[in-house]
C-alpha cells in the first residue's frame, strides 16, 4: 500500500470491480439496511469474506455502516459514486447548452 | 426539444434531434472554426483532418489548466466527424479529474431536414476493465438512486 491517497475516482472503480463485492454492494443496495449475517447467508462465501468486502466498500465511501448491540448493519451511500457523474453531469448540461446554440447559428445563417 | 439522455449502461451523453437545415449546413457549422467559435468554444488550431490536432481553453480546475486536447479521429463529409476530448489531472477529484473521451457528431439527411446526433463516449476510465465491468451490472440501480443525490444538495 503506496498510495497515500488514492483517487476517489479509482477508489470507487476499484471496489466495484470485483464482482463478489458488487454482489455484496448491490445487496446492500437493494436494502434499506443489512447486517452481515444477513448478507453471507446464501452468498456462498464466508463471513470474513463478507465483512472483507464490506470493509473495501466503507473505505470507497459506497456503504455506511451502524452498530446496535452485537450487530452491525450495513446501506449503501450512494454519494460514494458522485466522483463518477461529476464529469457526465458537467458535459450533459454543456452538450445540451452548445446543442441549442448551434441550433439558433444554423437559424441565422440558413434561414 | 431536443433529447438528451444520460445514457446508463454505457455513460454515454446522446443528443439526438432533427434540425430543419441541409446536412451540408450543419456540417459547415461543425468544422468552420469561425463557426464553432459561434456556437461551441473558439477552437485553437482545428482542421476537419484526420489527425489533426487542436485544443479548446475551458474553465481551470485544481491543478488542471482547463485545456481540453482533441484530436480528429474520423471525417467523413456531411456525415461523421469523430475527435477524442481529453483533458484534467490525475491529482482532481470531480471536476478537473482526468478526462479521456471521444466525442462524435452524426448527420443522416431525413424529409425535416438533419438527423443529428451527438454522442460524448468513454467517460470514467474507457480502457480501464473495472470500468467496463461496473457497466455490466449494477449500474442502472446505482442511477436510480442518483436522483436522491441530487436532491440532497439542492
Amino acid at each position: 500500500m503506496t498510495e497515500a491517497a488514492p483517487n476517489p475516482v479509482t477508489a470507487v472503480m476499484r471496489a466495484l470491480a470485483d464482482p463478489t463485492r458488487r454482489a455484496v454492494f448491490e445487496r446492500v443496495f437493494d436494502n434499506k439496511e443489512i447486517s452481515v449475517a444477513e448478507l453471507t447467508r446464501g452468498s456462498g462465501v464466508t463471513q470474513g469474506a463478507i465483512s472483507q468486502h464490506l470493509k473495501s466498500l466503507k473505505q470507497a465511501g459506497l456503504v455506511a455502516e451502524r452498530a446496535e448491540g452485537r450487530n452491525v448493519y450495513y446501506r449503501a451511500s450512494p454519494q460514494g459514486l458522485k466522483p463518477l457523474v461529476t464529469w457526465m453531469d458537467h458535459y450533459g448540461v454543456f452538450w445540451r447548452e452548445r446543442f441549442e446554440n448551434l441550433r439558433d447559428l444554423l437559424k441565422e445563417i440558413d434561414p | 426539444m431536443s433529447a438528451a439522455a444520460l445514457n446508463a449502461e454505457t455513460r454515454d451523453i446522446v443528443l439526438d434531434d432533427v434540425f430543419p437545415h441541409a446536412p451540408e449546413t450543419i456540417w459547415k457549422a461543425l468544422t468552420s472554426a469561425q463557426l464553432i467559435a459561434r456556437w461551441l468554444m473558439p477552437p485553437t488550431g482545428f482542421e476537419a483532418v484526420e489527425g489533426n490536432t487542436f485544443t479548446y481553453q475551458t474553465k481551470p480546475g485544481g491543478n488542471w489548466d482547463g485545456v481540453i486536447h482533441c484530436r480528429v479521429l474520423e471525417v467523413v463529409p456531411f456525415r461523421r466527424l469523430v475527435y477524442a476530448w481529453k483533458g484534467g489531472d490525475e491529482r482532481n477529484v470531480g471536476y478537473g479529474a482526468p478526462l479521456d473521451t471521444v466525442v462524435t457528431w452524426s448527420l443522416t439527411p431525413v424529409e425535416a431536414g438533419t438527423r443529428i446526433q451527438l454522442v460524448h463516449a468513454g467517460f470514467a476510465l474507457p480502457r480501464n476493465e473495472s470500468a467496463y465491468t461496473i457497466m455490466s451490472g449494477g449500474w442502472k440501480k446505482v442511477v436510480r438512486q442518483l436522483d436522491e443525490i441530487s436532491g440532497e444538495d439542492s
